[in-house]
């Protein structure tokens, strides 16, 4: 114990927390923690602590930047079990690989409130960081890496949150494993600015109520934002880039505002709208997808205005047998492939539009036709199909669609984009 | 007797396509393509013409209605209902003496008490998810159904000769029967039925708030007696059930390995588990008397941490729900529902996993195939057809590509989707849970019809879509509603079930009448011309022939308890007939060459017609007579 001495030198009053420098031997986290007060301050020198840390009680864990704990492959690597526990400037390395416990970066339970993870640096673990439980946790500035292997459901999740209300997840950046965040029965979060690429879900969000998730990136994943089986929900400002299978999926996502988010080069669907409900769905962009928007399952009482939908192969997709306006007090969305006149000059086409008609696939299948979108040929396919409308029921019909799209701010995050 | 015009070797489909087939052959060019267009739309023809029969029966559950529907496939004609939880306004199920043997006999006698401090010699209601038949070597052999009911903890059996429920049972110590299956290898044999719901295994009220002490229990039923041969408690709760094609396992899916009692709670964990059910071990384990007795139910101890070779924990992502074994009789479907992938357990790995190798070592596939995958089906052909709830999709996937990925090569599983309205549940293929899978269609159970249909108001028909799985790009050809709720189907070739079209009059369903009749000296077949008085019983002995009851009147006293037996001695293909007691709520069917009973008390004096209720005759509305019942002496 000879080791075990706290930096007291700067901090002489018992009221104030204490120092301690954790040397880098065999237990000693464990052993300072033995010793140490509440509110005490952890420091790690660098190189690698080979502990499994448990953390009981208010203390502060500071790797400083330049110190690792590994788990050497058991369980979690460092389990959060205390109060108002604070977790910085770590790098972690080496959970074990069972998902039935959940091995972890980070594990914080559910007997651990307030704990604050920030700037921690997790590589390689099964599941980065577990919020399981804990309430009012703030996960912030973390760098994920998760696994590789060749069975990507094998892998965990970046972030896991289940039933941790109150829990703030900012600024982290997750690649590779499972999801990149993962939310299940959990209400009351905000999940904001973060960062996803090379995952199979960037947000995978079901039963979690009164939420936020914002300003988020997600690239290149199996898809973006599932949002499932929740209500009000605020989705704005994210950002969605050659996802796979959808960008922005709704699921029973109900009573939530879907604004300003920018979806491009989904192969499959931009967004999906699946039976849900009274949601305001406004200013989001749309662009390059196999399908710009799918809306089906008797989706009802959406407000869907000032979206921008550029250049999808099949624009929309729509699936049911009831008319539905998508315009609000003369105002619509803009739609790439319309090719109307605005002679009043105020910014909205003098004709209604209707997705889907057959010049889309024509314009899809042939781009050059582009060349001909004013011309008489194509205004009389347009008109003939307005006077004599497909024979199945139902569709969507834009009164008041824009001449020209309004850009989210969200799109300023597309590096690709010229 | 059974009929043989059943007998059909070659299906009017295969006809059809053959012949399209031909004239392909003899064409080229732009011709060739024209007919091979036409061939997939002749296929696809699901409007059976006038006079024209379908190629299987469709045997559906009906969920809360509580009754089993059969159903002409692929035309989705609703043929028949068959009563079997609830009470049936037209048969008499429920109030038949013949019936209500069949709902009382397998009731417990804490049941039976329970029921009569309401007056009630029944339950009401039933739950009936899913309606399976009994197998031989692996595919249907047309001998019964078997069904549970969810709401009150039963398991029915239906005769597939007369298509009636002839016995229930109720299952003690489990909780809420959900997932059932029959037994595939060598024969049923056994049912197995999952009860779903934790609860105390001794649950009368000693605990109540106290989720650690609830247990859950699998049952396996002898499907020839309809008695349980043992039970296994487990660790987890119950949700869906299959077994192998070897006669070796049996497996269930938990949702809850939590043990749970709030959404959060139960899902909570990143695994939950199947349960793999090793029969020969359990039957060793009876047999060594490893098991306590409870409700005259031998109950054995599966669960986790036991020790013993009885269970098996295989670890799955995340609430799974369907299994289905494939008819390759190798591989195992275990849906994630919110695991966006299916597991695929290989039966051969599973002995080493009760020798001790790890459990997840059976486990040879996972693709990911979308949101929400719920159910599989298969078409014989190495395709496996998952349902997606969420995406809202049938995913058609290639089994062996789905294994080759999962050792490391680059190939992709997936072939097709089709996107079907709305949520898919279960799905099911024709003959596709047998070994003897045909590939030739494939039924949705859609649960929301949404927009599908012209509104009926707030309460909405479920809808049952249709799929041509002998197209690449499975299309739906059909838009079935259907009231609530069917939650899952069976799809069998018609030469396998031969119903009778006339009563045996040695069928035991009346031997209850029978014996009576023999006591009063009557033979149900030639009747006396006055009821038979036993005190206060009267019993009334008929036979009914269109357009006449053999007894025009009869006279009882106010107060006695009265029973008409009547026989139906018409011997004639649907000639059915009926008896109603007018303002006495009292009338049954009678099948030809059956005999049927219903007791009540005449409580109410005056003239009361009884006439016949199901047309018979062109005189059918003559065919009636009157009930006298003297008013009590004052």
């Amino acid at each position: 114990m000879r080791w075990l001495l706290p930096l007291m030198a700067l901090f002489c009053s018992p009221a104030l927390a204490a120092e301690w420098a954790v040397p880098n031997q065999a237990g000693a986290i464990a052993e300072t923690l033995a010793q140490a007060a509440d509110g005490d301050t952890l420091r790690l020198a660098s190189g690698t602590y080979s502990e499994n840390v448990v953390l009981d009680r208010p203390v502060v864990l500071d790797g400083g930047g330049v110190a690792t704990i590994s788990g050497n492959g058991t369980g979690s690597v460092i389990t959060v079990t205390g109060d108002e526990v604070t977790i910085t400037g770590l790098t972690i390395i080496g959970s074990g690989s069972d998902h039935q416990t959940i091995d972890s970066g980070i594990k914080l339970t559910k007997t651990a409130a307030a704990p604050q993870i920030v700037d921690n640096i997790l590589l390689g673990n099964l599941y980065g960081i577990d919020a399981h439980g804990a309430k009012n946790s703030l996960i912030s500035g973390n760098q994920i890496e998760g696994r590789q292997d060749h069975h990507m459901n094998a892998r965990g999740n970046g972030i896991y949150v289940w039933n941790a209300p109150g829990t703030i997840v900012e600024n982290n950046t997750v690649r590779w494993g499972r999801d990149g965040i993962f939310v299940n029965s959990s209400k009351n979060n905000i999940f904001r600015n973060n960062t996803f690429r090379d995952l199979r879900f960037a947000v995978h969000y079901m039963y979690a109520d009164n939420s936020e998730v914002s300003g988020n990136v997600s690239i290149g994943n199996h898809l973006g934002y599932a949002m499932m089986f929740s209500t009000r929900v605020r989705i704005t400002d994210n950002v969605s880039l050659n996802d796979r299978d959808h960008g922005l999926m709704m699921n029973y996502a109900n009573k939530s505002v879907i604004t300003g988010n920018y979806v491009k080069n989904a192969s499959g669907k931009c967004t999906f709208l699946y039976n849900s409900h009274k949601n305001d769905f406004s200013g989001n962009w749309f662009e390059g997808c196999g399908i710009g928007i799918h809306f089906t399952a008797g989706s009802d009482d959406n407000r869907m205005v000032g979206n921008a939908f550029v250049g999808n192969r099949t624009q929309v997709k729509y699936v049911s047998t009831k008319w539905v306006e998508w315009s609000e007090q003369g105002r619509g969305n803009y739609w790439s492939d319309f090719a109307a006149f605005d002679v009043d000059g105020n910014g909205i086409a003098d004709a209604p539009y209707r997705p889907n008609d057959s010049m889309d696939h024509v314009l899809w299948t042939q781009p050059a036709a582009k060349l001909l979108l004013g011309s008489p040929a194509v205004q009389l396919v347009r008109w003939s199909q307005s006077a004599f409308p497909a024979l199945l029921p139902g569709g969507v019909m834009d009164s008041n669609a824009l001449m020209a799209p309004v850009r989210p701010a969200a799109s300023k995050k597309d590096l690709q984009d010229g | 007797m059974s009929e043989q015009d059943n007998n059909l070797n070659v299906t009017r489909r295969g006809l059809l396509g053959a012949t399209a087939t031909g004239a392909v052959l003899a064409t080229t060019g732009v011709g060739a393509t024209l007919m091979s267009a036409k061939e997939a739309s002749a296929s696809s023809n699901v409007s059976l013409a006038p006079g024209e029969l379908d190629d299987y029966y469709g045997f559906w559950s009906s969920g809360q209605t509580g009754e089993l529907r059969i159903m002409g496939f692929p035309s989705m004609r609703e043929l028949m209902r068959v009563p079997v939880f609830n009470r049936c306004s037209a048969t008499g199920y429920g109030q038949t003496n013949e019936s209500l043997k069949v709902l009382t006999d397998g009731l417990m006698p804490e049941t039976k008490e329970f029921l009569a401090k309401r007056h009630e010699k029944t339950y009401m209601n039933g739950d009936l998810h899913h309606p399976h038949m009994s197998f031989t070597d692996g595919t249907y052999d047309g001998r019964y159904l078997f069904m549970n009911d969810k709401a009150n903890t039963r398991v029915a059996r239906v005769r597939c000769d007369v298509m009636k429920t002839d016995k229930i049972i109720e299952i003690p110590n489990a909780g809420d029967i959900h997932g059932l299956r029959p037994q595939k290898f060598p024969r049923t044999g056994y049912v197995f039925a999952n009860g779903e719901h934790e609860i105390p295994l001794i649950n009368d009220g000693s605990i109540l708030d106290e989720p650690d002490k609830y247990v859950n229990i699998f049952t396996a039923i002898d499907g020839d007696s309809m008695e349980i041969s043992w039970q296994v408690m487990v660790s987890g709760n119950l949700d869906n059930t299959d077994c192998d094609y070897q006669g070796k396992y049996a497996f269930s899916t938990s949702y809850n390995s939590e043990m749970g009692m709030t959404l959060p709670e139960m899902t909570e964990s990143e695994m939950d588990h199947v349960v793999v059910f090793n029969l020969k071990e359990i039957e060793a384990g009876i047999e060594a008397g490893d098991y306590q007795e409870l409700n005259g139910v031998k109950v054995i101890d599966g669960r986790k941490g036991q020790n013993k070779k009885y269970t098996r924990y295989v670890p799955i992502p995340n609430s799974p729900h369907g299994v289905n074994t494939a008819p390759d009789q190798k591989h195992v479907m275990i849906s994630g529902k919110l695991s966006p992938t299916v597991s695929v357990i290989d039966v051969t790995k599973l002995d080493a996993v009760f020798d001790g190798a790890d459990a997840r070592s059976c486990i040879v596939a996972e693709p990911e195939l979308g949101l929400g995958p719920l159910h599989t089906a298969f078409d014989g052909k190495g395709h496996a057809f998952t349902t997606l709830f969420l995406d809202s999709q049938v995913v058609k996937w290639d089994i062996d590509k789905a294994l080759r990925a999962y050792a490391g090569e680059d190939v992709d599983p997936i072939m097709h989707k089709t996107d079907v309205q709305y949520q898919p549940g279960h799905n099911h293929t024709s003959m596709g849970e047998t070994k003897e899978a045909d590939g030739q269609w494939l039924v949705s159970l859609n649960k929301f019809s949404k927009d599908r249909f012209i509104n009926v108001g707030p309460l909405k028909p479920e809808n049952e879509q249709l799929l041509d799985i002998t197209d690449p790009k499975m299309p739906v050809v059909h838009d079935g509603p259907t009231f609530a709720e069917p939650h899952d189907v069976i799809i069998v070739r018609r030469d396998i079930v031969n119903p009778v079209n006339v009563w045996d009059r040695n069928d035991p369903m009346w031997e209850d009448a029978r014996k009576q009749a023999e006591a009063d000296g009557v033979d149900l077949e030639d009747t006396p011309e006055e009821p038979i008085r036993d005190g206060n019983k009267v019993r009334v002995y008929m036979t009914s022939q269109a357009p006449t009851f053999s007894m025009e009147k009869f006279t009882v006293k106010e107060g006695d308890e009265v029973t008409l037996i009547i026989t139906n001695l018409d011997d004639v293909d649907d000639v059915t007939h009926g008896v109603t007691v007018s303002n006495y709520g009292v009338a049954m069917e009678i099948g030809p060459m059956a005999t049927a009973s219903v007791t009540f008390t005449a409580d109410r004096p005056g003239v009361h017609w009884y006439y016949c209720q199901w047309f018979c005759h062109a005189l059918h509305m003559e065919m009636r007579g009157r009930m006298l019942v003297e008013p009590r002496e004052a």
